[in-house]
């Protein structure tokens, strides 16, 4: 962990109007809440489930934590400066973690809260906190994972979205056990565990959610440091 | 180069160069070919194996959901996926390619500043941006209108009603094949400006799943709050917004409740198609100058 690489790619991320480019889902999820529970605050557990898992942890955690956490190594990669970090006399798992620790806690913050304000209004404090601790265990899984994918391809955006569409939302709906291998539902798990609650279905076990984000968090980091330890820099090609 | 003294300026030989005099095939020419190259582009045809994964698999993908629906028809007699329920449940992966080939379209010209070589020659900037939309609508409109071939040939021989079976079979074909046109025009308009805006392709890509993935649930909320709320919200979805106007042309039976609302849901398609395109050109007036 090395403060003055995470300064920079917290800087990079959020520097200028770039920040500007992470507000409109969370201010949706915020504002579409509220204009359900102004309208219809008796059906909470009709909308709470499109809001909560449909629209927070279905669309804007995996989202944003794509955006996020391809852009922390991958737009550096793609632009070339990635060599003067790599240039530093720095031990490589220190670039990997500062990067981790910038990119799980700028999606933790920016699922949490909202989804902290969506929990709270439509069932109870309890709930949103479930919620916001569910997003950021899945939000270290989810940096874990892109990170390693920006290292291990060129193209890390297309794969996490083939990930995050096809096995998390296609295949997760239509074979049932391909949930025991996707984040967002570990983040279910979690919260429902967390606060009692009839807004989410979990489909996998606690433990099972536990282990698997730790093995996510873990896997995906030391796979980052093997790959920018042995990191060739090459052109584009295609 | 004023420092060259003029004792020492050479002479200029006439080496021969001659201009070129022949035939000039001018601005048609220009973005038709440019369109043609888009479109190869768009399923990587003509680049490396790489720039092919993508496409392909999503290739893939819809064609293998096409030989399910013949499968299961010639072995049940049951019409499985209908040709006008096709590109609705290939929503997924044609989703994914969008993400893939809006920002490959648009996104590599911009980022590489190479916009000026291209308006330095007959084609002019609308030309440039509609080329590239028209060969993003082309290439949706192919990788649904492909798969409803086959499972049209599957129709045909799976049905026992003889030519007019035939005949019928066809007709529903072309019916399909219609919807998968308005459904490429929607969503590649949407696609394409949203790419246009992005420079990066990796944030491009996000941002045009984001924009389909999170106004359904925006829809789903809205219907579930409020009266007639219920039979305007889907308008706000590419997705349920060429389902209702599949819904009103195509008389189907199933899927939204549009109440009276069925003109409007033709009306915003078409809007929303109408300023989708007067924004992308608003875009590439000005940019890469």
């Amino acid at each position: 962990m090395n403060l003055t690489i995470a300064w920079i790619t917290a800087r990079a991320l959020l520097g200028r109007k770039r920040v500007l480019l992470l507000l409109p889902f969370p201010v949706l999820v915020v504002g579409l809440t509220l204009i359900a529970h102004a309208l219809r605050p008796d059906a909470a557990d009709q909308w709470g489930p499109v809001i909560v898992d449909g629209l927070g942890l279905g669309v804007l955690l995996p989202v944003t934590a794509l955006i996020v956490g391809t852009a922390v190594l991958g737009a550096e990669i793609e632009d070339g400066t990635i060599l003067h970090i790599l240039a530093k006399p720095l031990p490589r798992r220190e670039i990997v973690l500062a990067k981790l620790v910038v990119s799980a806690g700028i999606i933790g913050t920016v699922a949490a809260v909202p989804m902290f304000v969506a929990g709270t209004v439509a069932q109870s404090a309890r709930f949103g906190l479930a919620l916001a601790v569910a997003c950021f265990v899945a939000a270290l899984a989810y940096a874990a994972l892109f990170l390693a994918l920006s290292l291990l391809t060129r193209r890390p955006v297309l794969i996490g979205l083939a990930y995050v569409l096809l096995w998390e939302g296609l295949l997760g709906n239509l074979l049932a056990s391909t949930r025991e291998l996707s984040i967002h539902q570990y983040a279910v798990t979690l919260a429902s565990r967390i606060a009692q609650t009839q807004l989410l279905h979990n489909h996998v076990g606690l433990p099972v959610a536990i282990v698997m984000s730790a093995v996510f968090l873990v896997g995906g980091t030391v796979l980052a440091v093997n790959r920018l330890s042995s990191f060739a820099v090459t052109g584009e090609t295609s | 180069m004023s420092s060259v003294e003029p004792a020492r300026a050479g002479v200029i030989h006439d080496l021969g160069y001659q201009r070129y005099t022949g035939p000039r095939l001018g601005r048609r020419y220009a973005t038709l070919s440019l369109y043609t190259h888009s479109l190869r582009t768009a399923f990587g045809l003509g680049r490396s194996g790489k720039a092919k994964v993508f496409p392909w698999l999503v290739v893939g993908l819809v064609f293998a959901v096409a030989i399910v629906a013949v499968v299961v028809r010639s072995q049940t007699n049951v019409v499985f996926i209908s040709y006008l329920q096709y590109p609705d449940t290939v929503g997924v992966p044609v989703l994914l390619f969008l993400a893939v080939v809006a920002p490959e379209l648009v996104c590599r010209d911009l980022r590489a500043h190479v916009l000026p070589l291209y308006f330095s020659r007959p084609i002019a900037r609308p030309d440039y941006a509609l080329a590239k939309l028209v060969a993003m609508v082309s290439a949706v409109w192919l990788l649904l209108a492909g798969p409803q071939l086959l499972i049209l040939l599957g129709g045909i021989f799976a049905q026992t009603g003889g030519w007019r079976g035939g005949w019928h079979e066809f007709t529903d074909f072309l019916g399909g094949v219609a919807y998968s046109g308005i459904t490429a025009v929607v969503y590649a308009s949407v696609a394409v400006l949203v790419a246009s805006l992005a420079s990066r392709r990796a944030l491009a890509a996000a941002a045009i799943v984001g924009t389909f993935l999170v106004t359904a649930p925006v829809v789903g909320v809205l219907s579930i709050v409020g009266g007639s709320l219920r039979e305007l919200a889907p308008v706000l979805n590419p997705v349920t917004l060429v389902g209702g106007v599949k819904r009103y042309l195509f008389h189907t039976k199933v899927g939204l409740d549009l109440g009276i609302y069925g003109p409007m849901y033709v009306a915003v398609a078409l809007a929303l198609v109408i300023v989708c395109t007067t924004l992308l050109l608003a875009r590439y007036r000005k940019a890469g100058a």
